[in-house]
């Protein structure tokens, strides 16, 4: 190795050090959103049970402090839950009565579905994905449109529970957030 | 003495050699209006670059204020126009450029030793399609989130790294703060610098090879540029801008309600991307990354292999080709353009979710006028009024007995069992209907409910009967005047003026409601009467009355007992409100919007402006 191709390899290797200084926090900074833990599971007593028409969907937003980057929001709404209670009741006891929830989210990509009481379905407003009521896909009204849903709404955890107080029955359900646009369930992380 | 400064000038900097490129460049075909699209769209994204700088002087990407900071720039001296320029100047680019290149096509421009001008070209459509779209959601308004919302969800969709440039683009979850200061660095950082350099490159390849590969034609004499081009692009330039002013001045830049999830919209790609909001259809699935990435990719790639392919073909095939593809291409783009606006043209719903949009926008403009934005953020307007509100508590927990309808039906119509009709509670209109002895059986009141037979309709229809003529006539005038005493019961803001006037009369209507027509045998009004047999006429139709009613109507004010019909309470519970069916903001809405108690920029009664934004409500 002569003088000059030393002096050629010294100043790539100063000038790669010297790029490195900025480039490596940079990149770490940019994907700084990657390592944000966001996804919380929210459980919440949404409504009374007596409250519940049978067979109408009904919605009730989900509310918790919501941090966006550097504010907190008390009480925000996190999101949107379709609650369906399916029978009048039975001899168990409420514990063991039928009530569904899903998430509002259209697993396509994400706009929030609409309940459509004249066909008694749930709607997409964006590319008209249709779901019936128990959450699976449905036939589109419009058979021109293909049901661009990839999957069936996302179903959330949902139990009545009885107040230890009061004694009344209520609704609870866990909300969480999952992945648009997979024909799998994934849940965010 | 100028000439003599530019000669020192020139013997220090030599500026006149860097510039004589451009002074002694000559077109050897002679001047035409098809070059004029080049220098058109050069200074277009100059004024791009200008009134983007002068919106960055106010606009404040946040969650809170990117909204109110827009609203601001409209209110501003010139705002409004500025921003309407930009907005179309960054839609004309977008169409000059497609007639750049359908110009590039036919004339065969692309050809070697142009090569590079043919690709930085080609890779400027992707960069000047992104920079027009991460605008959009700058205003933070319904449209733009949506949009990018569905946006982030369709990268996100992408195989494999689609998920990690979603989080990495939105910075989070959600749209929020960081996904607007993220799309602020693109549009106004990192895209305009990309643009700058592909154009640098752009140009000067241009300037080194000459416009066009055709060479001179026999007996044309090679023209000077300037002024014989230049002046051709003048005029070009100042018709596309001299209209742009135009529609910037008359129309401005849309400017949406505040994002709110809890409003319904239905979010559409721009214009330009409808052509893949088209070709989604075709493919569902796990396959809609094909229309999304792999189809506008491959038209990316073929257009760039395009040179290649040219020099393996004859000159007629080439002509060929060239031709096919322009037709080809806007016809192509054209027609799933087409479908995908038609398709929503005869869309009723679509068609009435914009309206709503529309509407919504119109009502946050004009309370964001009225008292500017709260620092929580612009969404704030919207949440916090009854006119926006109202309508959709409404549907949501009154209408399956109540309706809200108008004299001609309009309004929100009740599901199941119709209890009273709740539209003008309070006001004399609708107080009259108690008093008139067919009008109180009748749907509208207590045609349907346990009160149908109750003492109220006995006594109504006994004070009728076997009146005619003037009796009849007495009796009538009788009741207006009691029916002008309650609904001043209701001190509505408005109305404090009229009761003022008609003093005498509401003072008369009281006297006749005891004395005359003995309605405190069982309601009770003021200081006569006893509570518990029929509801309290004290404060008729308040806002505290209407409050207290809704929360719970089981109470002695009331219908105690088996005498209230089905009403729930809503709010019964006032210790854990978090227990009740509504929440004290919303009942306070609600209230405000039966009693049409809500701003109006003109001064008048603001429930004889119909029922509020309640299209979100009906359906």
């Amino acid at each position: 190795m002569n003088r000059r191709t030393l002096l050629k390899i010294l100043c790539g290797f100063l000038a790669s050090a010297t790029a490195s200084i900025v480039a490596i926090p940079g990149i770490s900074f940019v994907l700084a959103p990657l390592r944000r833990k966001q996804s919380a599971t929210v459980t919440q007593r949404v409504a009374r049970l007596s409250d519940l028409p049978i067979g109408k969907p009904v919605q009730f937003p989900i509310v918790g402090n919501h941090r966006d980057a550097w504010t907190v929001h008390d009480r925000e709404v996190l999101g949107r839950v379709w609650v369906i209670r399916r029978d009048e009741g039975s001899a168990a006891g409420p514990e063991s009565m039928e009530v569904t929830a899903f998430s509002t989210l259209c697993p396509h990509l994400g706009c929030a579905l609409q309940h459509d009481a004249k066909g008694n379905q749930f709607v997409c407003p964006c590319h008209r994905a249709a779901f019936q009521l128990d959450g699976s896909r449905a036939a589109n009204t419009d058979p021109a449109r293909k049901n661009h849903a990839p999957r069936n709404m996302d179903s959330l955890e949902c139990h009545v529970v009885q107040d230890g107080t009061t004694g009344e029955s209520w609704v609870e359900v866990t909300f969480e957030r999952f992945e648009q646009g997979l024909t799998q369930k994934v849940r965010k992380a | 003495m100028v000439r003599r400064f530019f000669d020192w000038l020139d013997a220090r900097s030599g500026f006149r050699s860097y510039l004589a490129p451009i002074r002694h460049r000559e077109l050897p075909n002679g001047p035409g209006w098809w070059y004029t699209s080049a220098s058109c769209l050069l200074w277009l994204f100059v004024i791009q670059l200008v009134t983007g700088l002068l919106l960055m002087t106010t606009y404040s990407p946040s969650t809170t204020t990117a909204w109110a900071s827009v609203h601001f720039i409209e209110q501003s001296a010139a705002g409004s126009f500025i921003r309407g320029l930009h907005h179309f100047t960054s839609h004309a680019m977008i169409i000059l450029f497609g007639i750049h290149v359908v110009r590039v096509l036919l004339s065969g421009a692309f050809r070697p030793p142009r090569e590079l001008v043919w690709i930085t070209g080609l890779i400027l459509i992707p960069l000047i399609l992104v920079w027009a779209i991460t605008g959009n959601p700058l205003s933070a308004g319904q449209k733009g989130v949506a949009q990018i919302e569905v946006e982030g969800n369709i990268i996100g969709s992408t195989p494999l790294i689609g998920p990690v440039l979603r989080q990495i683009l939105i910075g989070g979850d959600d749209v929020g703060n960081l996904t607007l200061t993220h799309l602020y660095f693109l549009h106004v950082g990192l895209l305009p610098l990309l643009v700058i350099g592909f154009l640098l490159v752009h140009v000067t390849q241009v300037y080194r090879h000459g416009l066009s590969a055709t060479s001179a034609a026999q007996g044309v004499k090679a023209t000077p540029y300037w002024p014989h081009q230049t002046v051709r692009n003048m005029i070009v330039l100042a018709a596309v801008v001299g209209t742009l002013a135009m529609l910037a001045w008359r129309h401005g830049a849309p400017l949406d309600a505040p994002t709110d999830p809890d409003l319904m919209n239905s979010p559409r790609p721009e214009w330009y991307f409808r052509w893949i909001f088209e070709l989604r259809r075709y493919f569902t699935g796990e396959w809609e990354f094909v229309a999304t990435l792999v189809i506008p990719a491959a038209v990316l790639i073929f257009f760039l292999t395009l040179p290649a392919l040219d020099r393996l073909c004859s000159r007629p095939m080439s002509a060929i080709l060239r031709t096919t593809i322009v037709f080809a291409g806007v016809g192509g783009w054209g027609w799933l353009t087409w479908t995908s606006f038609d398709h929503d043209w005869r869309d009723a719903e679509f068609l009435a979710s914009e309206q709503d949009a529309r509407d919504l926008a119109a009502r946050a403009r004009t309370l964001a006028g009225s008292r500017s934005v709260p620092h929580e953020g612009a969404a704030a307007l919207l949440r916090d009024d009854p006119k926006t509100q109202g309508p959709l508590l409404f549907a949501r927990h009154c209408a399956s007995c109540h309706a809200h309808v108008d004299a001609s039906g309009n309004g929100i119509a009740a599901s199941e069992v119709p209890a009273p009709n709740l539209f003008g509670i309070g006001r004399a209109e609708w107080i009259a209907g108690f008093l008139d002895p067919e009008r109180i059986v009748g749907e509208h009141y207590f045609g349907k409910t346990s009160l149908v037979d109750s003492d109220m309709a006995t006594r109504v229809a006994e004070l009728f009967d076997g009146k005619d003529g003037e009796k009849l006539a007495t009796l009538r005038q009788q009741l207006a005047q009691v029916t002008r005493a309650l609904a001043a019961e209701a001190g509505r803001p408005w109305q404090s003026e009229s009761d003022r006037v008609d003093a005498d009369e509401i003072s008369g209507g009281r006297e006749l409601l005891v004395s005359k027509f003995q309605c405190t045998d069982c309601h009770r009004f003021h200081d006569d009467g006893e509570l518990g047999q029929a509801p309290d006429l004290t404060g008729y139709g308040s806002r505290e009355w209407i409050s207290a009613m809704i929360s719970d109507p089981t109470t002695k004010r009331f219908y105690p007992g088996d005498r209230n019909d089905r009403m729930p309470s809503f709010a019964k519970d006032s210790n854990h409100v978090e227990n009740n069916l509504l929440s004290p903001r919303e009942l306070r809405l609600l209230v405000d919007w039966l009693r049409g108690d809500w701003y109006e920029p003109v001064n008048r009664p603001a429930s004889d402006s119909h029922t509020g934004v309640s299209g979100l409500a009906v359906r």
